[in-house]
């Protein structure tokens, strides 16, 4: 018997549907985009990004918002393919979050 | 850091978020960013061309092959048989690979949902609603939609049949709402400005016109 | 490299599988085992529980959507007799309706 995947949640009981709207945050936009052109250049697939998703622990899942699972989808996945490496981005976060700095390149 | 930009339309990235702390996802994003770019893997300019790609899609995209569809016949005939092709009429480029249009009847109601992530014709419309993405709607919509769309104010009576498609693999879809009575004589854009982006998945009907 | 050929036509009856496979696949636990009508052939498409393991997901498989009762998904189903859901099922997936896994 093979376990549900976290993702698979079709059916499931759930409360109601959140009515409220929210714009996109500029970062969110940036990292849609990175997230593309790293499909479009071929450096991942859709289906790798899904099954990273999938590999997170489910209490992960349960608890991590839209923005928050693509961000860490395609860091995970990244790191999995050897693109970046994962003290470096951690060391890289803490540097950026100390020094409250933010670019909008 | 650069100037700010000259004023752009509603659709263009805002840098409202200059105001916002600082997050720990944002950060860690930037740090990604960074590295990337210092990798060679992409460059900052084809970020930002990429997000002046994604802003074209919007909802207003697919209002107006709506309106369209409404006053001409055979354009909703080919829209029906090859959506891309009918978009790409009006000047609209829809790089999904398989893009479909399901059209709303008297007998039958349409909505869309994505129970495994959060497939969405993106190059058409744009970002999804954040209702769209949530765990609540992928969950409840397969099984109980006439709940969920009574919570979206939608009450669907027992007579029309609801079919729920569930975007689970190559298909985007695009549901095609009925034109609402009292619009005769109504413009193209006047139509389109009726056609909502909840009506285009499902959730919503189009505006009564006033 | 031959391509498989869509088994099944519009109308035909199908019973959706759970074929026992781990990790990514797109066939949702709540339309498994369940009866449905082939709605539609949708095409050849790449094999995704492949992609999504750095493979190429070739040759493509036939891919169709199917049309289900709500009543014959859900035991509890709360909506009307004539409601009924879509979904985009992988050949490998389905089995003419008859047959059990």
């Amino acid at each position: 018997m093979v376990d549900k995947l976290t993702t698979d949640i079709g059916g499931d009981p759930a409360g109601p549907v959140p009515q409220e709207d929210r714009d996109q945050l500029f970062w969110e936009k940036q990292m849609i985009a990175a997230f593309n052109l790293l499909q479009v250049k071929g450096v991942v697939v859709t289906d790798e990004f899904r099954r990273t998703v999938e590999e997170m622990p489910a209490d992960y899942y349960a608890n991590s918002t839209f923005y928050g699972r693509r961000l860490d989808g395609m860091v995970r996945l990244l790191i999995e393919k050897g693109v970046i490496d994962a003290d470096t981005i951690e060391a890289r976060t803490r540097e950026i979050l100390e020094s409250g700095t933010r670019d909008h390149v | 850091m650069s100037d700010h930009d000259h004023d752009h339309d509603d659709h263009a990235p805002t840098r409202e978020d200059d105001d916002l702390e600082l997050t720990e996802g944002e950060a860690r994003f930037l740090a990604l960013k960074s590295l990337l770019i210092e990798g060679g893997v992409m460059t900052a300019d084809e970020i930002r061309a990429r997000m002046e790609f994604n802003e074209r899609g919007s909802p207003h995209q697919a209002a107006r092959m709506i309106a369209r569809a409404w006053v001409d016949p055979d354009y909703k005939a080919r829209m029906l048989a090859d959506t891309k092709s009918a978009a790409a009429e009006l000047g609209i480029e829809a790089t999904e690979a398989a893009l479909v249009t399901i059209e709303n009847t008297p007998e039958r109601h349409n909505m869309v949902v994505c129970t495994l992530c959060s497939c969405y014709p993106r190059s058409l419309l744009g970002e999804p609603p954040a209702f769209y993405v949530s765990k609540a709607y992928r969950s409840r919509a397969v099984r109980e939609p006439r709940k969920v769309l009574r919570e979206f104010g939608v009450d669907i009576p027992d007579a029309v049949d609801i079919a729920v498609h569930d975007s689970n693999a190559d298909l985007r879809y695009v549901i095609m709402p009925m034109r609402p009575q009292g619009t005769e004589g109504m413009s193209e854009e006047e139509l389109a400005a009726l056609i909502t982006r909840d009506s285009v998945v499902g959730c919503a009907l189009p505006v009564e016109p006033s | 490299m031959s391509e498989a050929e869509p088994s099944y036509a519009v109308g035909d009856r199908v019973r959706i599988l759970d074929i026992g496979k781990p990790g990514h696949v797109r066939t949702p636990t709540y339309i498994r085992h369940k009866v449905g009508t082939i709605e539609r052939f949708c095409g050849m498409f790449e094999n995704p529980e492949d992609k999504a393991y750095g493979r190429w997901g070739l040759p493509p498989i036939p891919l169709y959507r199917v049309q289900l009762k709500q009543d014959d998904i859900w035991p509890d189903y709360d909506g009307a007799p004539g409601d009924v859901l879509e979904i985009e099922i992988y050949d490998h997936w389905l089995a003419p309706a008859g047959e059990t896994t």
